[in-house]
């Protein structure tokens, strides 16, 4: 019996820095398995780090142009490149998309969030991905390029487990976008750790609430829930218990205890699955009576 | 494996190295270029001791690659103030008893730095926010808080003040 | 009322901080020398193994190693303590998940990290005993087969997997309950915790030709490691030199051997200096964290709130390897009695081998967990009772001139004093100010550990004093506060004094940074070589002068008299002309406090000495439905003695509150059958600057007799009592009470919840 995880110790790769997305789409194709794409390196370096990913390339793509675009044109569109910093301080966020800030300020420390990227958050396909949740919550679909050209695919599909997403061999996420929200809406995110920062969610919940033009009835609403499955999931059963019923104390409380009932949480060394199931029927009705308070007075 | 040549500027100072694609900032920082200023400890972005400048933000040196940083302004502690004089903020950090060990030091003070560049209005809850990817684990924090926002109350009251004062 | 000084007692900016705020202050972790190798220690995965053999050939023939040793290749030497029963690498026996099995030493940190992952070892898995429970169960494997035959303290009560038993009893306890109208028996745990600090453990050794080795490394304790060394390498003391650059923080991780023996014994192979410093992940499962404690507490009251007797217990999981834990056994008896008058005793403190890391001395070892247990229980009684809590305290806390438990006279006792002024400050009063909300207290005492402490002091032709000390500055600022009684008694400024530190080949001997002892030994060892100095200047005056000694002075850096006047540089440079100079040799240690011998067994630290008198207090509100807690304000009231430098003092106190908070309610080392699970940062949760409050100190001073200036230790006890003004407060708040620590979110709302349903 040998002792350790072999773990490969020895760290040694290559470097690129290519100037242009063609070339970058090139070198991934060329090294294939072998490569990984740098992009905020938070998470990537991390796990070279402690011996979990070996690669014999990175390609950078901190040269690569026009990665790094926020465009709000009705439709909302990052670019993979875009940071956890900029997204925290984008003025336009402040308002209805509240919870794009909400999720993003609370990872790590200034120091991640001004390297971390949205791509590389996606791409890493945490369950706890923070922003993730919030995107989920977005209805956000992903524009993918790789050797036989670009695609499209929704979030909610891209991650298949931990770790694992629908990305194919040589494809770059280049960017992410999700539509413009209907009047009446209004979106929040809350988290929950054993610390105050620098923190991987216990539970986190972003939600998306549209009431009806006149009462507030719930006209169309997401849930989303992060660390309480293998990856970031919508609370369908609790939306579609939602949907149309007036948003009283009640409903979202029992929005919440559906939510709790349809989660899969693990218990870890961070928290057992029945504090997380606690936590999303506690969370779930704070984050939509937020929604509620945010749509009755939008100043706040 | 091969190294390769790299030019860093570093506190205003070009510096050309030749090193291994996969060595991070830090490890060039302390142990190719001597700048022992910036510490080493967890290695994976998660304790602030290797906090550095670049391009004015705040980031971790551990997780960076040299390689990625060419030809990108980079500070460290060593350039926070010409020898023998200290900037407001290391000379507050002494006045208000902000240091005990002192491992976590320049970090913390590189990281104020960034958030006073970017705050002109800092408050308690702001300063604390900005340091929390700095632990620190002697001090608990109170004086660093106390010596950060003295620095930005005597800025406001008199913009000379800010000036270097000289190092004892 | 003490006369008015100049230096003592005055918030001093501290003398270090210029060089740590401009990053040129050198740590141990910084320290290279030119052609230096780095080592890398393998540690083994399995926490308890038959170690078969170990395959370095393929690790030996890779490029830039140039050696990798084995306990094959180092002296068999036992070593240790207080039970010899450590080695430098396991031999045929693996005893904890981390234990060392090898060492290599190579050009470069990647090329040492590939040796490790070339090293093959062959070991067959054997059950682990992996906590006191399993260690103490009838037929529990044994963690050391032949611990009967070790080399041990003779005090020491050892037995299988119990490496001492400490016993203190005083009076009869069954009587004592017999007397009681109420008997409460209660249950506490305690998890480990890593001291956190932020600069890893390091240390470069280097070899010269005359077989002495030099070791640069960031040890609390460099007389301590050379001792050591000195046993391992097999050679004298004289041949061992080390030498504290600087450290990054102790909090007691950095007293024992850490990476000095491997750079040593890698320098020795290879004939080049070697660096040898720790990950993260060595520090999370191979250090010296707090021992995790199980607490029991029976104690007997009156119905008038009166305590009769209590009978403790504390078992500590020791590790696998004695350690610290024979001592922190014995300190933990004195703290399950507190600082109470309690007249019938039976308290047991017990260090257990386990399969898990060798758990040593963390900032008052033995103290939170002992006080966790004891004031939670004064709350649970005061509850029962319907007595106010700080009613229940001032009712049976020691007062002057009373004994402790194990018969010492305790004068300077300030307790009640912290007692009142931390209550009135948390607002006692108003207890329960709204839902969801309350304030909790804890109190307790510290002692200020002895040991011997030398200095050196000398003035230089410009006037300006060196002060050569064996001691090592942590980061408490002890040194400063030591510099300061040497400049108070000198006539002198603080800035006319250089230090010069932490060398045993050049500096006096000093117990080291342990304990609460530094600033009150070497600034007593200080106040001796000035009585010293003083003589030999005023001496050389008269004779320069030509005037009687008895009229001279010395004030603010002369000596004056009858209309005369030297300076002391003028007398410095007149003295290393004709007489080799004005150097002064002080030493302190402090004398026995002398205690009743027939109360204690098995004890190896038996009365507190210059005891410290502390109460917490704490207001906060409870999330009823997730269980967060927010500390609205946070309030420590310490009696200090005499506040050498009170800015410092009250740093040590926020530092401290916010270590024992991150114990109280985040920080836990996970193990699961003898592993760690949580062995980085990410999981391992320090409070950030976002999570520790504002921490208020009240600096109380009842001064000593023994202390410079009447000062006390003051570095370890705002350690100690947070945990249980956390559990007392989060009672108070939500009338649930937590008993295992770390007192997390998850805790305290399943227990809500269940509560509720």
């Amino acid at each position: 019996m040998s002792a350790g995880d072999r773990k490969e110790e020895r760290v040694s790769f290559d470097y690129h820095e290519p100037t242009t997305l063609r070339e970058a789409i090139d070198l991934g194709a060329r090294f294939g398995g072998d490569a990984r794409f740098l992009a905020g390196g938070t998470d990537l370096m991390v796990q070279i780090h402690r011996g979990r990913l070996s690669p014999r390339h990175v390609v950078s793509l901190q040269r690569v142009p026009g990665l790094d675009a926020i465009e709000v044109d009705g439709t909302v569109t990052l670019g993979t490149r875009v940071t956890h910093r900029r997204v925290e301080t984008t003025a336009g966020f402040q308002g209805a998309l509240r919870a794009l800030v909400e999720g993003a300020e609370v990872v790590g420390g200034h120091q991640v969030r001004n390297v971390a990227t949205v791509g590389g958050n996606i791409v890493n396909a945490s369950p706890a991905a923070d922003v993730v949740v919030v995107l989920l919550a977005l209805d956000t679909t992903l524009t993918c390029l790789g050797p036989s050209g670009e695609r499209t695919q929704g979030l909610d599909s891209f991650a298949t487990a931990p770790g694992v997403t629908a990305l194919r061999p040589g494809e770059l996420l280049t960017r992410v976008s999700f539509p413009r929200l209907a009047s009446r809406s209004a979106t929040a995110f809350l988290k929950a750790g054993r610390r105050r920062a620098m923190e991987i969610s216990i539970v986190c919940v972003a939600a998306r609430l549209t009431l009806d033009a006149d009462v507030e009835r719930c006209r169309d609403v997401r849930i989303a829930l992060g660390a309480v499955a293998p990856i970031a999931m919508r609370a369908r059963a609790a939306e579609r218990y939602l949907e149309s019923r007036p948003l009283t104390d009640e409903t979202v409380r029992e929005a919440g205890r559906i939510a709790a009932a349809e989660c899969r949480p693990i218990g870890d060394v961070r928290a057992s699955a029945r504090y997380r199931a606690l936590l999303v029927g506690t969370l779930v009705p704070r984050a939509l009576n937020r929604c509620l308070e945010r749509i009755r007075n939008p100043a706040s | 494996m091969t190294r390769i040549p790299l030019s860093l500027i570093i506190n205003g100072q070009t510096f050309d190295v030749l090193a291994e694609p996969h060595r991070t900032l830090l490890d060039v920082l302390r142990t190719d270029l001597g700048l022992i200023g910036t510490k080493e400890n967890c290695l994976e972005a998660e304790c602030g001791v290797c906090t550095v400048l670049l391009e004015g933000a705040a980031v971790n040196a551990c997780i960076l690659l040299a390689a990625q940083c060419q030809g990108r302004a980079i500070v460290t502690i060593e350039g926070l103030a010409a020898p023998g004089q200290l900037h407001p903020l290391q000379q507050a950090f002494i006045d208000h008893g902000a240091v005990q060990c002192g491992y976590c030091i320049p970090g913390m003070i590189l990281a104020a730095k960034a958030y006073l560049d970017e705050n002109s209005e800092p408050d308690e809850n702001g300063v604390r926010e900005a340091l929390a990817g700095n632990l620190c684990r002697c001090t608990g924090y109170q004086r660093i808080v106390e010596a950060v926002l003295s620095v930005a109350r005597t800025v406001r009251a008199s913009p000379e003040a800010a000036s270097h004062r000289t190092a004892r | 009322m003490t006369p008015a000084t100049r230096i003592v007692g005055r918030s001093v900016p501290r003398m270090d901080a210029p060089g740590k705020v401009t990053g040129t202050a050198l740590y141990a972790a910084d320290f290279a020398l030119p052609g230096m190798l780095y080592g890398r220690v393998l540690r083994s995965h399995e926490p308890h193994a038959r170690l078969v053999g170990i395959d370095t050939s393929r690790a030996a023939r890779l490029p830039g190693v140039r050696a990798v040793i084995t306990a094959a290749d180092v002296p068999d030497v036992r070593y240790g303590g207080s039970v010899k029963d450590e080695r430098v690498f396991a031999r045929d026996r693996v005893r904890f998940a981390g234990q060392p099995l090898a060492a290599v030493a190579a050009t470069s940190p990647g090329a040492a990290a590939a040796a490790l992952a070339a090293i093959e070892v062959f070991c067959e898995p054997l059950p682990p005993v992996i906590d006191v429970a399993a260690a103490l169960s009838p037929g529990a494997p044994l963690v050391h087969e032949a611990w009967a035959s070790y080399t041990a303290l003779p005090i020491l009560h050892r037995d299988g997997n119990v490496c001492n038993r400490a016993r203190i009893v005083v009076g009869d306890v069954e009587r004592g309950f017999v007397e009681a109208d109420r008997v409460f028996e209660n249950r506490f745990t305690t998890s480990s915790v890593h001291q956190g600090y932020t600069e890893p453990r390091a240390a470069v050794a280097q070899w010269d030709s005359s077989g002495l080795v030099t070791v640069w490394s960031n040890t609390q304790l460099p007389f301590e490691i050379q001792t050591t060394l000195a046993e391992i390498l097999q050679v004298p003391p004289s041949k061992v030199r080390v030498i504290v650059p600087g450290i990054g923080g102790g909090f007691g991780g950095k007293l024992r051997i850490g990476m000095e023996h491997f750079a040593a014994l890698l320098a020795m192979k290879t004939g080049r200096p070697v660096k040898v410093m720790t990950t993260s992940e060595e520090e999370l499962t191979a250090a010296y964290p707090r021992q995790p404690a199980i607490v029991e507490v029976k104690t007997g009251v009156t119905n008038d709130g009166r305590l009769t007797a209590r009978e403790a217990r504390l078992w500590f999981d020791t590790g696998a390897f004695a350690g610290s834990g024979p001592g922190v056994a014995s300190v933990a008896t004195l703290m399950l009695a507190g600082p109470y008058r309690i007249p019938n005793l039976l308290l047991e403190g017990f260090a257990v081998y386990t399969n898990k890391t060798n758990f040593g001395s963390f900032r008052a070892p033995s103290g939170p967990q002992a006080n966790f247990a004891v004031e939670s229980q004064m709350d649970i009684i005061a509850d029962a009772l319907g007595l106010d809590p700080l009613e229940l305290r001032l009712k049976n806390i020691v007062r002057e001139g009373e004994e402790g438990p194990t018969g010492q006279i305790l004068t300077a006792v300030g307790l009640e004093e912290c007692l009142r002024r931390a209550a009135d400050a948390i607002g006692w009063r108003d207890r329960r100010p709204e839902v969801g909300r309350g304030k909790g207290m804890a109190c307790g005492w510290w002692t200020t550990t002895g040991g011997s402490s030398g200095v050196y002091i000398k003035v230089n032709p410009d006037g300006t004093i060196a002060l050569n000390t064996g001691a090592a500055e942590i980061g408490t600022a002890a040194l400063t506060g030591a510099a300061q009684v040497l400049a108070e008694d000198l006539g002198v400024q603080l800035a006319d004094i250089n230090v010069v530190s932490a060398d045993t080949l050049s500096t006096p001997f000093d117990f080291g940074a342990q304990g609460s002892r530094t600033a009150f030994a070497v600034g007593n060892a200080c106040r001796a070589a000035v009585a010293d100095l003083k003589r030999q200047i005023l001496a050389l005056a008269s004779k320069h002068l030509g005037v009687d000694e008895h009229v001279l002075a010395l004030r603010e850096g002369s000596v004056v008299g009858e209309g005369k006047r030297a300076t002391l540089a003028e007398l410095a440079r007149i003295s290393q002309a004709s007489g080799g100079g004005l150097i002064a040799h002080g030493t302190f240690v402090a004398p026995p406090t002398p205690y009743d011998a027939k109360r204690v067994e098995g004890h190896v630290y038996p009365a507190f000495h210059s005891p410290s008198f502390h109460a917490h207090a704490a207001d906060l509100s409870v999330d009823a439905e997730t269980g967060e807690i927010t500390i609205h304000r946070y309030v420590v009231a310490q009696d200090v003695g005499f506040a050498v430098n009170p800015a410092a003092i009250e740093g040590q106190i926020e530092g401290g509150v916010a270590q024992g908070l991150g114990q109280a309610l985040s920080e836990e080392i996970v193990y699961e059958n003898g592993r760690v699970l949580n062995a980085n940062l990410t999981d391992y949760k320090m409070p950030t600057a976002p999570d520790v409050p504002r921490v208020e100190s009240i600096l109380v001073q009842h001064p000593t007799l023994v202390g410079p200036f009447g000062a006390k230790g003051v570095g370890e006890p705002p350690n100690i009592e947070p945990p249980a003004t956390i559990a007392n407060a989060v009672a108070s708040a939500t009338g649930v009470r937590i008993t295992s620590l770390p007192i997390t979110a998850e805790k305290v709302a399943l227990a809500l919840s269940a509560r509720t349903t």
